[in-house]
């Protein structure tokens, strides 16, 4: 899949972009210039060599603090695609084998999440569980999970009333066995593509709760937190909201041609389309030899 | 999925209708701004409408949530509930109460009774009348009604009798603090007949202020008009007000140099801009002081040398620095420089002192890190992040736990350390036993108070306002409180605000807005 993904430029790209942020995650608060917490008197100074995005309210080293915060923020993003693939694929994946009662109970169970405004329920959960990342991101994967729950029971459902599955039903495979060998298959990529996209979406959620300051705790920082507190001192800087509106935009764009990408390289289309594609390449490398050593 | 976008290429066949089209449109779209030419016109700037009417546009990032008086209590919003009622007294520019409703009073020789004459012929904007059962209704709201935010303020009134146009108040102590407490503050008079449904009153107010309610969508705007029957309505030149809710601090300097606003009250980080955008930017005076809050009936503040160590670790100039753009001050007193309950004695008594914290912290046994507090606060704050800074530096590990419901465990004293901060209160007496009195809304160790605090202000009650020792025995009283172990004042955020210039000055009331003699538009 991989592979077949790298194929196309839009999933390079998206790769590449999504490597770049993930190594922001893993090293970002190793990277950072200055301790992102250090308060200083050289509040909302403009970019200089000593701080190359200037500083904060508090006159902390805002870089800092971003690579700091890309943790946290990526994490969080994760946590809720994680979170609603486990609460949303397996339930959907078992609907279509666990009888009439499980099947309504679930559905009906989706048709709810799906029906709750995600910030005011996260608002409410965090009330009661108290104000951190985890609840908000467990709270929040658990809304998204309908998508899951629905791609998976699709693909579940196409693949169930297959004659193949029915024929090793009826030579006495076990349900787990017919999923493990059919089902799983065919239900992983259009799970891929969910996946990739929710950590888009996952991301634009982290970044709007962290931006109402829910889930995560000051002085740490994140990006929606740094683009939250910079829109208070626009008129002092107005170029700081840019970059942390810029990574957020941009890791979600990534998330989503990612999505896009897995979208056109899975089932048997997928397989079509880059085979024609390294026919093509290779048709054109027969026709038009470039001569050793020389240049046009 | 992002959707897919696909460019369509024109018919050949369409481009004389498209023609057609596109002068109706020009045609159209020039009569459309011919039409909102003058609308566009009329949007911007900043005087009065062309009615002639002078409106005052007012963006208030403390929209009331409640228009029930007893129910607001004595906080920021009385400033925009007053718009709609008056008081008994209220204050000069000096700080000191003048007739409002009552045009007089007096004490009884004893100075346990004070009664209150009020001015004859008014009337709530319900048709009530405004006498003194009207008076007596509004003090027994305040003592009685259940979700009463002001009960706490009123422990010197024993009774009202009303009398016609007098009410007289019986007193539980000699207390000459009263005209300073019955104003805008702390006794607001709604109607009677109003309030007889609280919850009703809570979102149609009706008042005998300067400004009558016509329509209140609750949190977000009301809009009021001139009251024509308010005492002193000849001298209130604003005919409608429009209170919005502030969307965001950030767009309130836009909306008063659109001309969406007139008037606003500012953060200090907008100031610049307003001023660069020509409004009036403007400090009224106040007495607001902000303050780190122990508890010292818990570990460790149960340790005075914690307390101390507390003290000497807190560079107050950073929170002015940092937070209020230079425009505050660094202030150790619940009142500022100069107010007649500030003493001059006990300024910097604690000044700052990190190496000496260490010291202290040391000599109580703790090691650098050893101690380890939650800062539980309502919201965001940025004194949060200074003071948890500040606490490092000396050792002391804080971490900052951001609780919505954070005012029931602050004021049942069950938090360890908090921040708080006042807009203060009219009579000093009110604010020194808000902070320091064993049971003050403020003082989070309750009922701790610290010694000879509660003699001095009894003293200070039983001490006229106009007598020549008032100064030197008020100040006492605020020497004895700032001996408390459980307040460590930190600084005094402006009362800023921002106008346009069609907007004439404000009286320089403290902490008050006051509307009276303001002109818009030269109305």
């Amino acid at each position: 899949m991989l592979r077949r993904v790298l194929a196309l430029t839009s999933g390079r790209i998206a790769v590449g972009i999504l490597a770049v942020i993930a190594l922001l995650a893993l090293l970002g608060p190793l990277l950072a210039p200055q301790d992102p917490l250090a308060t200083s008197d050289n509040t909302l100074a403009a970019a200089s060599g000593a701080h190359w995005l200037g500083t904060d309210y508090l006159g902390r080293d805002v870089l800092s603090r971003l690579l700091d915060g890309s943790r946290v923020s990526v994490l969080g993003s994760l946590e809720v695609a994680v979170m609603a693939l486990v609460v949303g694929a397996i339930p959907g994946i078992l609907s279509v084998y666990l009888g009439r009662v499980f099947e309504w109970v679930t559905l009906r169970l989706a048709d709810t999440l799906v029906a709750l405004p995600f910030l005011l329920f996260a608002v409410a959960v965090i009330a009661l569980l108290g104000n951190g990342i985890t609840q908000a991101m467990l709270v929040t994967g658990a809304l998204v999970s309908p998508l899951f729950y629905r791609v998976a029971r699709a693909a579940t459902l196409s693949v169930a009333r297959s004659p193949y599955v029915e024929a090793a039903l009826v030579s006495g495979a076990s349900i787990g066995w017919v999923v493990r060998r059919h089902v799983w298959l065919k239900v992983l990529p259009p799970l891929a593509v969910a996946f990739a996209q929710t950590i888009g979406v996952g991301f634009v959620i982290v970044s709007s709760l962290t931006f109402l300051g829910i889930g995560v705790q000051p002085p740490e920082p994140t990006w929606g937190g740094l683009l939250a507190s910079d829109l208070g001192y626009l008129s002092h800087q107005p170029w700081a909201p840019v970059v942390p509106a810029l990574l957020i935009m941009v890791t979600v764009w990534a998330a989503n041609l990612l999505a896009d990408a897995i979208r056109d390289v899975s089932g048997e289309a997928g397989r079509a389309l880059v085979n024609s594609r390294k026919a093509r390449a290779n048709r054109r490398a027969a026709a038009d030899p470039v001569s050793a050593g020389g240049t046009r | 999925m992002p959707a897919r976008l696909t460019l369509r290429r024109p018919r050949a066949g369409a481009r004389p209708v498209r023609r057609a089209g596109g002068l109706r449109l020009t045609a159209l779209t020039t009569a459309f701004l011919a039409l909102l030419a003058p609308a566009l016109s009329a949007c911007g700037g900043d005087t009065a409408s062309a009615s002639g009417d002078a409106t005052l546009k007012w963006a208030s990032s403390y929209f009331p949530a409640h228009w029930d008086p007893v129910v607001a209590g004595s906080g920021a919003q009385f400033r925009q509930l007053a718009l709609v009622y008056a008081s008994l007294t209220r204050t000069d520019t000096s700080g000191k109460a003048v007739p409002d409703l009552a045009e007089s009073w007096e004490y009884n020789d004893k100075g346990d009774r004070i009664t209150f004459h009020l001015r004859p012929g008014l009337k709530f904007s319900d048709g009530t009348p405004v006498d003194a059962s009207a008076v007596k209704a509004a003090v027994e709201r305040a003592k009685t009604q259940q979700n009463s935010a002001l009960f706490g303020d009123l422990t010197s009134i024993e009774s009202v009798d009303a009398k016609g146009l007098d009410a007289v108040v019986h007193l539980t102590q000699v207390d000459y603090q009263i005209p300073q407490l019955l104003g805008e503050r702390v006794l607001q008079i709604a109607s009677p007949k109003a309030a007889a449904d609280p919850s009703k009153l809570d979102q149609q107010p009706v008042g005998a202020g300067p400004f009558v309610v016509e329509q209140l969508v609750p949190g977000t705007k009301v809009l009021l008009k001139k009251n024509p029957d308010y005492w002193d309505a000849k001298n209130i030149h604003i005919d409608d007000v429009e209170l919005t809710s502030a969307p965001d601090t950030a767009t309130v300097v836009s909306g008063l140099r659109t001309g969406v606003y007139n008037f606003a009250d500012i953060e200090p980080s907008q100031a610049k801009s307003a001023e660069q955008a020509g409004l009036d930017v403007f400090i009224q005076p106040g007495f607001n002081a902000a303050n780190i809050s122990l508890n010292v009936n818990k570990a460790p503040f149960d340790d005075d040398r914690v307390v101390d160590a507390v003290r000497h670790a807190v560079n107050r100039k950073e929170f002015v620095d940092k937070l209020t753009f230079g425009h505050g001050e660094a202030t150790d007193q619940p009142f500022p420089k100069g107010y007649v309950a500030y003493d001059p004695s006990s300024a910097d008594a604690y000044p700052y002192d990190p190496a000496k914290s260490r010291k202290l912290l040391v000599a109580a046994g703790h090691r650098s890190g050893d101690i380890a507090l939650d800062l539980v606060i309502p919201a965001e704050d940025p004194a949060a992040e200074i003071v948890q800074s500040q606490l490092a530096a000396v050792g002391i590990k804080v971490t900052i736990k951001i609780d919505k419901n954070w005012a029931t465990p602050f004021f049942a004293k069950d938090l360890t350390f908090s921040l708080y901060s006042t807009t203060g209160r009219d009579s000093a007496v009110q604010t020194l036993t808000a902070h320091f009195g064993p049971d003050g809304p403020l003082n989070l160790s309750s009922p701790y108070q610290p010694a000879g605090f509660e003699a001095a202000v009894a003293k200070v009650r039983r001490t006229p306002l106009d007598a020549p020792d008032y100064p030197k025995v008020l100040q006492a009283a605020t020497r004895a409180g700032l001996h408390s172990r459980a307040l460590v004042f930190t600084y005094s955020s402006p009362n800023l605000f921002a106008k346009s210039k069609s907007v004439s000055a404000l009286p320089k009331n403290p902490a008050h807005i006051d509307w009276t003699g303001v002109a818009i538009g030269g109305s």
